[in-house]
């Protein structure tokens, strides 16, 4: 591997060539007396080193007491930084403090050695650590409380309706059940999800494709006497401005969430007008305002931060009703809105607990966890035939549906949610006990509890995550420890340097290797290891579940003839399998089984908290940052009170002032 | 119409234009502005403009994911007569119409940042800049030439798709993108294709459509005042979209009779047939003038696509490139893989140069380049990428292989410049023309 050595070799000479070059200048604050030494000397050598890689608020490092500043803080936020790090000095003997001995990994560090002990970037860490050792120990208290100054606070975007909430939505006003968005085009995942807001624009295609759905929706809406359910009147001829009025501000104001401005109504009044005169029928006028409406932006999207104070509780319908069913308020809920009774978190919590209890909840739910879980990978997955008979797309939907089951059980029978990773049944199909080697279910899906001898448990066990986690022939470990690492800790593994080799060792007949053995080569290289030792370790944990979630003792490499070779039988090696495993960070978290660390995880408080935070980015449509940090704690505080239910997270979550504030900050 | 009044295309368009003065629509458009052969401007004809001075320039973007097998790929000699490669094979008809480029860098690719090696390829490799977290950093070349070219046809720009396999992720999904994290998405169905280029509409329905589109229009602009300032981006952003919708459907698709329906049904997942329909449209898109800028993403970036056709469904692409690309028989898989995208191209090239125009024909007035997001594949290579141009026009030098130094921008913006007089005069990570290409 050349690289890898020269970009060590290159940022060690670039950043000795920076220094240089400050310690040039005169005023270039070279001692840590300088109020500028931390920001303009120090602070860069610790962003070469990658310390904010892992020991960010979304990184690996999350669990830690060191959280760098974001990217775009001042330098003013930098200063405070580097005076808070004395929490991380001893006084009285400053060279073995933490903030030394953890980069240098004179104290074990799970990061490895990011500064070398004896270099130009040690010496400068150990005048800052004694400037602070100094100040401290003069009780010369300069620490600010926080990491940085004040948090940021985050734009938020209006939010376009998703496809499965546009397909909903107009179930909802129209009946149409039609669902035409399943013929736009995709969303794509950004972050995790196909909601988040920031990437949500209308690029002509959909455009298109939204002018040619609201024309079908106005067609059936008014098709025979469906119209009788939209126009709310009998009108007595085409020209009825009384019947026009009421159903454009009527219907108008369950497309918008909101009631029409006078200069709406006259827009669509005039519309209508002209259609109606034009086919000398009332009902014309009307589909031409509903196709219209379904096109205009204040159907397709939502806004966060409303133009108009009077709004506000429309606004907070709509988000509690695009969170908690995917789709548009009720009656009930915009009788609440106009009535001002969701002005207080109490008004809130009423009506989402209300909302909680309708079947709605439930699709709102399978769709959170469609996405959280990534089903459209288990869905489209394709395997090889000759290695894995059983495996069909039948069998990648029953996978999907056991998942669903599972966290519908526990969230509305509001059990411990932490039972996901943790739980010892689950919901089988036949097809589903045949692939576990379990005894058939009595009945489709019904609750089985898993034998003694099995050690599966919650998802970690269940085919979908063990599938989507693999390749097509075999299984990946890196990918099943980055999918824990990121959808279940929250934790961002920094990505691969520019250059980075992607080649494995091949396998042959000659020389076969199990994925453990294979994948050495992550690890004995220090420029790959250091991030690779926080995932490959957990996917050798699970090394015991194949591709498709099939329990094996040992790898089997199956060796087909290769295309223009003699025909002859596969042969097949089997090596043994060392199912060992641990998450780098996590005390005591040694494991061997989907069972030993669904616990782990169970117990483990950034697990806990990674439910809050992912519920957050889909609720809010946008990740956490340091401005979020309350209501994340709150919402940990309470779903962990409340022995993790996860409805009263989603209470907590909704009666927040961030939930419930769409006033203008601008 | 008794008197064939001869109209200029441009005046057309203007007359139903978003002004809203309407004129022309419920006028059969297309006699007065196709001859006889349905390809010629007759404005431009009787104003005695002659040959292919007379066709606007046409770019496609053309690309296919995951990089070359470079052994089987890269032609050993450079000049004339260097021979064609097994996966240059299918070029042998068109040895004249291309120009193999290699050794191109695509320096914004290394920029440390988020994403792997692919994302951060695929966004440097259309738009010179770095990979965001959530897409692309930077309008791609495509649309940069679209704003400058677009503006009098029907469609700004195009966007086809074939394979659909991918991770999942926008900038795998995408390959033009109108700005920073804005993505156009690709039509990757063929009947949704031709309905949007072909099918045809009364004048009743365009004029409703008219009033909605103003409506809409009105609604978003009385919006936007109320608004913070990225929100009202947002609302531009669809605004921007409207008029695009409008103008398609205000301009009515020409009378082609050569072009046939596509089915409906069949095996969606037939990619060389889907390929071909997606190719033909887009041929007959480009001949119809309803565009002069397209991009056609044959598989996604780290695509996943699956090859029963070839013989290859134990494994993915993306898992081809790597998994056993050391021994003989993976590296032959991948070139198999890489000849049948040439073929596809190939099958572009013999479309576009048997439509005729003018004196010629199409590839005559057409750029294609056709580019990958690395070179070799399983290194995730980022420089020393391999380029096909094709086509001739503006006078781009066709018939060999060079071996160029500079950047994926350089060639970018020669292409730009110098091929399809754009005057775009700058393009990320771009210094210098490439003299080698024209």
């Amino acid at each position: 591997m050349e690289q890898p050595l020269i970009l060590k070799l290159f940022y060690r000479a670039l950043t000795l060539a920076n220094l240089c070059t400050l310690l040039a200048h005169p005023l270039s604050g070279q001692t840590p007396d300088d109020p500028r030494f931390f920001t303009k000397v120090l602070y860069p050598v610790l962003q070469m080193a990658g310390c904010n890689g892992c020991h960010s608020d979304d990184g690996v490092a999350s669990a830690t007491r060191l959280h760098f500043p974001p990217e775009s803080a001042s330098d003013a936020d930098r200063e405070a930084f580097g005076r808070q790090l004395v929490s991380l000095v001893d006084a009285r003997n400053p060279e073995q403090s933490l903030l030394i001995a953890k980069p240098t990994n004179r104290l074990e560090h799970t990061g490895g050695q990011r500064i070398v002990p004896g270099s130009e970037e040690e010496k400068l860490l150990q005048l800052w650590v004694k400037h602070l050792a100094v100040g401290a120990s003069e009780g010369n208290s300069q620490t600010n409380r926080s990491s940085a100054g004040e948090p940021e606070v985050q734009p938020t975007f209006m939010s376009r309706l998703t496809h499965s909430q546009y397909n909903n939505t107009v179930r909802d006003l129209l009946g149409d059940e039609t669902r035409p968005a399943d013929q736009f085009p995709q969303e794509d995942y950004v972050r995790g999800f196909k909601n988040q807001s920031e990437v949500q624009s209308i690029p002509p295609l959909l455009a298109e494709a939204y002018s040619a759905a609201a024309e079908k929706l106005a067609q059936n809406a008014f098709r025979g006497n469906h119209w009788r359910k939209v126009i709310p009147c009998e009108p007595a001829s085409h020209q009825d401005t009384l019947c026009r009025t009421q159903f454009i501000r009527q219907f108008g104001k369950r497309a918008f969430r909101r009631p029409l401005t006078a200069g709406e109504l006259q827009r669509y009044s005039a519309l209508f007008a002209r259609e109606a005169k034009r086919t000398g029928q009332f009902v014309s006028g009307a589909q031409l305002v509903v196709e219209a409406m379904l096109q205009s932006p204040n159907f397709l999207f939502r806004m966060e931060r409303g133009p108009a104070a009077k709004w506000t509780d429309y606004e907070v319908a709509s988000r509690l009703s695009y969170f908690l069913w995917d789709s548009m308020p009720d009656d009930p809920l915009f009788q609440s809105a106009a009535s001002g009774q969701l002005g207080t978190a109490a008004g809130v919590e009423r009506a989402a607990r209300r909302m909680l209890r309708q079947p709605q909840a439930r699709q709102a739910l399978d769709e959170f966890v469609s996405q959280w879980l990534r089903f459209d990978r288990v869905l489209n997955v394709v395997r090889d035939r000759r290695l894995f008979q059983q495996f069909n797309s039948g069998l990648a939907v029953s996978m999907t549906e056991e998942t669903r089951r599972l966290v519908s059980q526990l969230v509305w029978n509001n059990q411990d949610f932490m039972e996901v990773y943790k739980a010892r049944y689950g919901f089988i199909s036949s097809d589903l006990a045949a692939l576990y080697g379990f005894p058939a279910p009595a009945e489709e899906f019904g609750m089985v509890q898993f034998p003694d001898r099995s050690d599966r448990a919650g998802l970690l066990g269940q085919a979908t995550f063990l599938t989507l986690t693999s390749k097509p022939e075999e299984t990946s470990p890196t990918e099943r420890g980055l999918f824990i690492r990121e959808h279940f800790l929250c934790q961002k593994v920094p990505p691969p340097p520019p250059g980075a080799s992607a080649s494995l060792p091949p396998i042959s007949e000659s020389k076969p290797m199990t994925n453990r053995e294979r994948l050495q080569v992550h690890l004995s290289n220090e420029s790959c290891a250091t991030c690779h030792r926080l995932i490959d370790p957990i996917g050798f944990g699970l090394e015991k579940f194949d591709a498709i979630g099939r329990k094996r003792e040992k790898q089997a490499l199956t060796f087909f003839a290769a295309r223009g070779e003699a025909e002859r039988k596969p042969t097949k090696v089997e090596l043994d399998l060392d199912a060992k495993g641990r998450i780098s960070g996590i005390p005591d978290s040694d494991f061997s089984s989907p069972a030993q660390l669904g616990q782990v995880l169970a117990n483990n408080t950034e697990c806990q908290k990674c439910v809050v935070k992912q519920v957050f980015r889909y609720a809010m449509g946008r990740f956490e940052t340091p401005a979020d940090r309350a209501v994340i704690d709150q919402g940990f505080a309470d779903f962990k009170r409340s022995q993790f239910k996860f409805q009263e997270l989603i209470i907590s979550l909704v009666t927040s002032q961030a939930f419930r504030e769409t006033a203008r900050l601008d | 119409m008794a008197s064939k009044a001869i109209l200029s295309r441009r005046a057309f368009l203007r007359g139903v234009g978003i002004s809203g003065a309407m004129v022309s629509v419920g006028l059969p458009p297309l006699d007065g502005m196709f001859n006889s052969s349905g390809t010629a401007y007759a404005a431009e004809v009787a104003a005695g403009v002659s040959g292919s001075a007379l066709f606007e320039s046409r770019f496609l973007l053309w690309f296919n994911g995951n990089g070359i097998a470079e052994k089987y790929w890269i032609p050993t000699e450079t000049g004339s007569n260097y021979t064609l490669t097994p996966c240059l094979a299918p070029l042998a008809p068109f040895r004249d119409d291309v120009h193999v480029i290699t050794g191109l860098d695509n320096p914004s690719a290394r920029k440390p940042g988020p994403g792997n090696d692919h994302h951060r390829s695929m966004s440097a490799l259309v738009t010179g800049t770095s990979f965001t977290g959530q897409g692309a950093g930077a309008p791609s070349i495509d649309q940069l030439l679209a704003a400058k070219l677009g503006s009098a046809s029907r469609f700004r720009s195009l966007q086809v798709g074939v394979c659909q396999e991918s991770f999942g992720e926008s900038i795998q999904r995408n390959l033009s993108w109108a700005g920073r994290d804005r993505p156009l998405p690709p039509e990757m169905l063929p009947h949704k294709l031709f309905n949007r280029l072909f099918g045809t509409k009364d004048a009743d329905w365009m004029d409703r459509k008219r009033s909605i589109l103003d409506a809409v229009r009105q609604d978003a602009t009385a919006l936007k005042s109320r608004l913070g300032k990225q929100d009202q981006m947002r609302v531009d952003d669809y605004l921007g979209s409207v008029r695009d919708l409008e103008r398609a459907i205000v301009s009515l698709p020409p009378e082609y009779s050569r072009v046939e329906e596509p089915e409906e049904g069949g095996d969606m997942k037939d990619w060389p047939r889907i390929a071909k329909l997606q190719t033909d449209l887009l041929v007959h898109a480009f001949a119809s003038k309803q565009t002069r800028v397209a991009s056609y993403m044959l598989t996604k970036c780290q695509g996943l696509s699956r090859f029963p056709w070839l013989g290859h469904t134990a494994e993915r692409h993306h898992d081809y490139t790597h998994d056993k690309v050391e021994t003989p028989e993976g590296m032959r898989i991948l070139r198999d893989i890489c000849k049948w995208h040439v073929q596809e191209f190939a099958y572009l090239l013999a479309k576009l140069k048997s439509t005729p125009e003018g004196e010629g024909t199409l590839l005559d007035n057409t750029c294609v380049l056709f580019v990958h997001e690395h070179a070799e594949a399983n290194a995730h290579k980022n420089n020393g990428l391999a380029v096909i141009a094709a086509g001739h026009a503006g006078g781009l030098k066709t018939g060999m292989h060079t071996k160029m130094t500079g950047t994926v921008g350089d060639l970018y913006l020669t292409v730009a410049d110098e091929v399809l007089n754009a005057q775009l005069d700058s393009f990320p990570t771009a210094d210098k023309k490439l003299s080698d290409l024209i």
